[in-house]
């Protein structure tokens, strides 16, 4: 555990003095994120322009949600996604084998080597924005809840992690560039929803298999209204079981890895 | 065959290499989307009580979410980000080696993408109509899908112009990619593929009117939904000729400047 620690900070300084090169870059990568976040709050505020309650939340109510779903967006982001990016393409071109043969995890390795130096700023951002949201609730709340919504939100943002792992690790079998993620980050709009939203059979594919609405919906849920043990427990079910399964298909895919690229 | 169309039927193999990737993400996709924005919009309507919204129904509020996703592509192509990777990695040399422009040659890339585009939205809008509408498929709906398509290729002129400068960015800047994105969440919210703009305060539907982000989403498919007048579309084709012009002076003016930046080296 120590040594992956101290590797995760030697990944850390790699990756704030690469960022450091491209300053251009770096700072229209601020830019872009401050845009989607205001884009996202801009599209609730307008809806409320026409109704009082969306999904039974109040407008303030819906920005906490806005807020944790931008928390989790920019989590991931910073820690994840730039290196989720590549895994299609070490796949394809058969690059992985410089992975598998280090002293380390492959996953731990491929799933963090590139901290994203211009995103760490946004999440900075997106925290102040959920405190904002938070600290401008008119209902009182205590410590205790604050914890647990954000501890919800770290399972949510792993909820992410796997779900975009499952959309990537078919590659192993068709060989292409991208797998399904261009389908995954369509199927972010179903995080950025209120699960209230789904019913019947839509409610059973969005908080069970792919479970989206549990990311950030659920635990603002639990948060808002009085705590609800089955949603607890649905919550954390269905969070270890996608982690197993997740871990079992990278286990497969490793095993049909040809190594040869195509 | 002409040099166009070697690079067409190449673009189309590219598309459809990897079929079974290509077909899930495509169906995938406007499932989710549709999926996702019926459910949205049924808890709103349901909630407000009410059977229309800002010009909208709910079965036209569920076309209109159906057509957006596909129309945006139209209108975007696929190659974001390429021109500024190739200037990037100095593979760009070979635009000015061969006796080819790359203008033009990136304009056939962009309008295969933006074609095998449009017979995905004449799928999804037949099946629609077919299946899930229930008003009567009339004559005018087939006159309003040709107008709306042929208003997106418009629209997809400027947008590639838009898109082209901001590439250009990456003769003097290093990395442009976030920039590209940026200008996809403006078009994406001001053109109305986030929410239709009717539902934007009057002040903002009036400040629009003045920048191209109306005519490139909302225009074509409220043609094609047959919500726009004739008077709408002309005037809206107009604005976009305007800045047509305009992006086209800035392109060839950034284009004349920015060709002798490039070093050919790569970074």
């Amino acid at each position: 555990m120590k040594r992956y620690l101290k590797l995760y900070l030697y990944f850390l300084r790699f990756s704030f003095s690469k960022a450091m090169e491209f300053r251009v870059d770096f700072t229209f990568k601020i830019v872009m994120d401050i845009l989607y976040y205001t884009v996202n709050i801009l599209f609730f505020k307008v809806l409320f322009l026409h109704t009082p309650l969306l999904a039974g939340w109040t407008q303030e109510q819906m920005m906490i949600f806005v807020s944790s779903y931008i928390l989790v967006d920019a989590i991931s982001m910073t820690v994840l996604s730039s290196n989720l990016w590549w895994l299609p393409f070490h796949i394809n071109r058969g690059d992985l084998d410089y992975h598998l043969i280090r002293p380390v995890s492959p996953l731990f390795f491929l799933s963090l080597r590139e901290f994203s130096a211009s995103s760490f700023m946004n999440l900075l951002i997106a925290v102040g924005i959920f405190s904002y949201s938070l600290i401008s609730y008119s209902q009182d709340v205590s410590a205790w809840d604050v914890l647990l919504l954000i501890l919800l939100l770290i399972n949510g943002t792993l909820i992410y992690y796997c779900c975009q792992m499952l959309m990537i690790l078919p590659v192993f079998w068709t060989q292409s560039t991208k797998g399904f993620m261009d389908l995954f980050y369509s199927m972010g709009i179903a995080m950025e929803r209120p699960d209230k939203i789904f019913k019947g059979w839509l409610r059973i594919v969005f908080t069970i298999f792919l479970p989206f609405a549990l990311i950030a919906s659920f635990p603002v849920r639990l948060f808002l209204e009085a705590f609800h043990w089955p949603t607890f427990f649905h919550l954390t079910a269905v969070s270890v079981s996608l982690w197993i399964i997740m871990l079992y298909f990278w286990r497969r895919g490793l095993r049909t890895y040809s190594s040869a690229s195509s | 065959m002409k040099w166009w169309k070697h690079v067409a039927a190449l673009e189309l193999r590219k598309i459809l290499a990897y079929r079974s990737d290509f077909w899930v993400t495509f169906l995938g996709q406007i499932l989710i989307q549709i999926l996702v924005a019926r459910a949205f919009w049924q808890m709103i309507y349901a909630s407000q009580g009410v059977s229309t919204m800002q010009g909208y129904t709910l079965e036209m509020m569920n076309l209109n979410y159906l057509i957006i996703p596909i129309g945006t592509r139209i209108l975007t192509g696929e190659n974001i980000g390429f021109f500024a990777r190739e200037v990037y990695d100095g593979t760009f040399t070979r635009y000015l080696l061969y006796p080819l422009s790359v203008f033009q040659y990136k304009t056939i890339t962009y309008l295969t993408y933006s074609t095998f585009y449009v017979f995905q939205l004449i799928l999804i809008y037949g099946l629609f109509r077919t299946f899930i509408s229930s008003s009567p498929f009339m004559f005018s709906d087939v006159g309003n899908l040709i107008l709306g398509v042929m208003l997106f290729f418009v629209a997809a002129a400027v947008y590639g112009m838009m898109a082209i400068l901001i590439e250009m960015i990456s003769l003097w800047a290093d990395n442009i990619w976030s920039l590209a994105v940026m200008l996809r969440f403006f078009v994406s919210f001001f053109g109305g593929g986030f929410i239709p703009l009717t539902f934007l305060p009057a002040w903002g539907q009036d400040a629009l009117l003045w920048t191209p982000f109306p005519y490139l989403i909302s225009l074509p498919v409220r043609t094609i939904m047959g919500l726009s007048s004739l008077a709408e579309v002309s005037n809206g084709v107009l604005i976009l000729l305007i800045w047509i012009l305009f992006f086209w002076g800035v392109v060839k003016m950034m284009w004349k400047k920015g060709q002798h930046r490039y070093t050919g080296v790569g970074i």
